[in-house]
Parts: C-alpha cells; sequence; structure tokens
C-alpha cells in the first residue's frame, strides 16, 4: 500500500502514459458528448458573465451569440470541464502536499505574465482554440485550422524563446558564495487531508449531476477532474514541449504530445465512423495563423498556457494569478474587437471549414494526420540531436582556446 | 540532510517558474569552473524533473540524489 501511495502521490508520473490517457479520454469524451476537450472558449463565456454583471450590455456581440453565451459557468458542461480541471489538479496537489504559496522572486514576471496572457488569451480565440481544441483535441478532429495552429504557435515559441534568453527579460539569479539552509519542513501533514475532504464534496457534487438526471455536466465534471489529475501528475506543459526545444533541446513533452494526439486520432475516427458522427470543424482562415503566432508569443512570454497556468496555479505558484486574470482579459477583448474592429472582416470572412476527414475520408484521413504528425516527430528528433551537436561543437572550441 | 562536500555556490530559486530554474541552473554552471559544487534549492514542480535532466543532458554530473525537503527539491551539480 505504501508504495502504492509513493508511486501515485510522491512522484510525477510518465507524460507518454500521461497524454496517452488524456488521448483516449478526450476521444471517449467527443463519442459521449459530441464536444470536445477545451478551456479557452469558457474563458471567453467568463469574461462576457463578467462584463454583465458590471452591466455592459453584450447582446449585439456576434462572438457571444457564436461560443453560445447562456446560462451560467455552473450550468454548462464546458464550465465544469474547466473547473473540475483547477478542482482535479488541486487534490492532486493537495494530496501530495506539494501546495506552497510560491512568490516569484523576479517582481518583472508578474507584468510579463499578464502581458503574455493577455496575448495568449486574445490570439488563442482569434484561432478558435488554444493548445487543446485547436492542437491536441483540434488534430483528432481532423480539422484543417489546427495543422495551420500548430505550425504558427511553433514560429510564435520560437520568437518567444529568443525573448526568454534576453538579459533584461530573465533576469539575473541571485547566485551566493556557500551552501544555504533549506526551508525547515514543517511536521504536522495536513495537506492530503484537505484532499481527501474536497474528494468527497467533489465526488457528491458528481452523483448529484447524474441523479437528477443532468448528464451533460455530469460528464462535464467527471472529465475535467480526470483532465485536470492527468495534467497535474503529468506536469503536462504545451509551452514547454516548444519552447524547450528552442532552449535547452530538450524533447520529451513534445514527443509524448504528439503521441497522445497519434492515438486520440485513430481512436475519434473510429468513433465517428462507427457512431456516425460529425467531426468539430473550426475557419481556417488567416486569423488562425495570425492567433496562433499571437499565442505560442503569449505562453511563452506568460510561462504557461491556458492549461497549463491552470494546475500550476492549484500549485499555489502566484505568478499564474495575472496569466488567468490576462487569459480571460485577451478573450474577451478578442470577443469585442471581433465585430466591432472589424476583426472578422480583416481576417476571418474569407476563411472556410476544411475537414480533412471530408476531403479525404477516413482512411486518407488518418493517414495523412499520422504522416503529418510523423513529420513533427522528426523534427522533433532534429532539432534535439542539432542541440547538441551544437553544444558539443561549442564546448570542443572553448576547451580549445583555454 | 548534510551534503557530502560543502557547496561553493548556492542558487536560491525558490518562488520562480519554469523556465526560469533551468534556464538559471545551466547559466550558473556554465560561469563557475569546473569540479565546482553548485547547490540549488528550487520549489516549481516542473523543476524537479526538468532542471536535473537537464543538466545532466548538459554533461555535469551530481554529487548526490536529488533531496526532496517538503515542498522544495535540493540538487547538488559539480560544474
Amino acid at each position: 500500500m505504501k508504495t502504492f501511495v509513493q508511486l501515485i502521490f510522491q512522484r510525477y508520473w510518465n507524460p507518454y502514459v500521461v497524454l496517452l490517457i488524456a488521448g483516449i479520454l478526450s476521444a471517449l469524451y467527443f463519442g459521449l458528448t459530441s464536444t470536445v476537450w477545451a478551456v479557452t472558449g469558457e474563458f471567453t463565456r467568463l469574461g462576457g458573465d463578467l462584463l454583465k454583471l458590471f452591466g455592459v450590455d453584450i447582446s449585439g456581440w456576434e462572438y457571444y451569440d457564436m461560443v453560445h453565451l447562456k446560462g451560467t459557468t455552473w450550468s454548462r458542461p464546458d464550465g465544469w470541464i474547466v473547473w473540475g480541471m483547477f478542482i482535479g489538479a488541486l487534490m492532486m496537489v493537495l494530496l501530495s502536499n506539494n501546495f506552497k504559496i510560491r512568490l516569484p522572486q523576479q517582481k518583472r514576471r508578474y507584468i510579463q505574465g499578464l502581458v503574455g496572457g493577455v496575448i495568449a488569451g486574445f490570439g488563442a480565440r482569434l484561432a478558435l482554440g488554444c493548445n487543446l481544441a485547436a492542437f491536441f483535441t483540434g488534430v483528432p478532429q481532423f480539422s484543417f485550422h489546427s495543422w495551420i495552429f500548430i505550425v504558427a504557435t511553433g514560429v510564435g515559441t520560437f520568437f518567444g524563446a529568443k525573448l526568454t534568453k534576453m538579459r533584461w527579460w530573465k533576469g539575473k539569479p541571485t547566485l551566493t558564495r556557500g551552501a544555504a539552509k533549506p526551508t525547515k519542513v514543517k511536521k504536522h501533514v495536513i495537506q492530503p487531508y484537505v484532499g481527501v475532504a474536497i474528494a468527497i464534496v467533489y465526488l457528491g457534487l458528481m452523483i448529484y449531476f447524474f441523479a437528477t438526471g443532468q448528464k451533460l455536466l455530469g460528464l462535464g465534471a467527471l472529465f475535467g477532474l480526470a483532465f485536470g489529475i492527468l495534467i497535474e501528475r503529468g506536469q503536462i506543459c504545451f509551452t514547454s514541449a516548444f519552447r524547450d526545444l528552442f532552449l535547452v533541446g530538450r524533447s520529451v513533452m513534445a514527443k509524448a504530445i504528439i503521441v497522445g494526439m497519434a492515438i486520440s486520432s485513430v481512436l475519434t475516427v473510429i468513433i465517428i465512423s462507427v457512431y456516425d458522427l460529425t467531426p468539430i470543424t473550426q475557419i481556417a482562415a488567416l486569423s488562425t495563423f495570425v492567433g496562433g503566432v499571437l499565442f505560442g508569443l503569449g505562453i511563452v512570454m506568460a510561462s504557461g498556457c491556458e492549461t497549463g497556468m491552470m494546475y500550476r496555479l492549484m500549485e499555489g505558484q502566484v505568478l499564474f494569478l495575472p496569466v488567468f486574470a490576462g487569459n480571460i482579459i485577451g478573450a474577451t477583448f478578442l470577443a469585442y474587437a471581433w465585430d466591432h474592429l472589424g476583426v472578422y472582416d480583416v481576417l476571418v470572412k474569407s476563411g472556410t471549414k476544411i475537414n480533412i476527414l471530408d476531403s479525404f475520408g477516413p482512411v486518407g484521413a488518418i493517414l495523412a494526420t499520422l504522416a503529418m504528425l510523423g513529420v513533427l516527430y522528426a523534427l522533433t528528433i532534429y532539432r534535439e540531436k542539432s542541440y547538441h551537436r551544437q553544444l558539443a561543437m561549442k564546448r570542443g572550441v572553448n576547451q580549445h582556446a583555454s | 540532510m548534510q551534503a557530502n562536500k560543502e557547496a561553493d555556490f548556492t542558487l536560491d530559486l525558490r518562488g520562480e517558474s519554469c523556465p526560469y530554474p533551468v534556464i538559471y541552473t545551466l547559466d550558473a554552471l556554465e560561469g563557475m569552473n569546473k569540479g565546482e559544487l553548485l547547490q540549488v534549492i528550487t520549489d516549481c514542480p516542473g523543476s524537479f524533473r526538468n532542471v536535473p535532466e537537464e543538466a545532466i543532458a548538459h554533461g555535469y554530473t551530481f554529487a548526490q540524489d536529488p533531496i526532496k525537503n517538503g515542498q522544495e527539491f535540493l540538487f547538488y551539480i559539480y560544474a
């Protein structure tokens, strides 16, 4: 029992395993509800709820009609995906006794987080999805907009990584001589008990949803919880998948995400064929590319995307409060700019919904998707190898010089 | 709890979020003389994995196994 507990809570789970499960669950969630695992659409609605609370009339805003702003966040399945993710992540953090208020030493991080959060929130909604609906769950829906989005996010994170390396951006750490004392560890461990209490209350809530026939809310709450548990335990970070490849040649997260998407795509195409479902397709347009670049840049500036931000906030990383606020501000501003500032006319109108399932049929679509993911995987390995080759060469030159 | 050898330098990264623990650690190690010992104190959960893995990938060695100290980790790395 002790080793089982250690395995689950004392160490993080293998990201490949986690993303494999997440891929399977998101395909299943689509099969059960005909919607996908997504978060930023709900962030936009939260922004709309806030505007209404402050008396702003948003009835004429086209974007809110498009994302179906109805009821409250508690009566929307997408809302429960978001809150379920927060609660699932918080439960895991508490059960592993890992909650701590973590305040950045570099005060500039707060501003970087807010600005990055706004840019990422704006970009994600401009492209109609973040790293989920336009990426991890977008590719398995065979929506071509996610292909554009992946390339664009790569471009954005590349420039973000360049920015991160700049001295004025990263700041100088405090390197002191000699050894320093670590924080004194508290003897009384209470966090796991709080975690169990939250788990019991949440379980009751899910039972209530199913018992009262609110199946969609129950499923949202259940799958949200599962996704929250998974991303926290796997420390799943889409930002780092791209960024760390550019920064330090680190490839594990990128490869795990690609594997997860491949599994999810295969499962989804089977589910679509067997149950005759319609895949969710978003407009592919100039806005997808522009939005993707902004999203990529924003998530690196903020040190986390809309998904990674959620479990980091639950770990007590205070930096992610301004990031969360920024995400909602950015998404809400996009909803305003959509028709009021002509974003739709300039960037979106000329686009069309392209689904490669319609274009190539199920076999062609899955083969094309797997080929695209294969190319991404190869590029990832190439980048990792070339980084380490350059590093070895640099070291060799330095040794010769000294 | 005690390191086998007294650290020459300490990088206190408590509170900093990813990717800065990795960047700072690699920067610090690069600036030190070979054989000097760096102590890293970090509490960003992402860094519990990416700091040791990237230090090794960049050719540095560990003086001892990482130490879990409540909600933070201690690393002892030779430059």
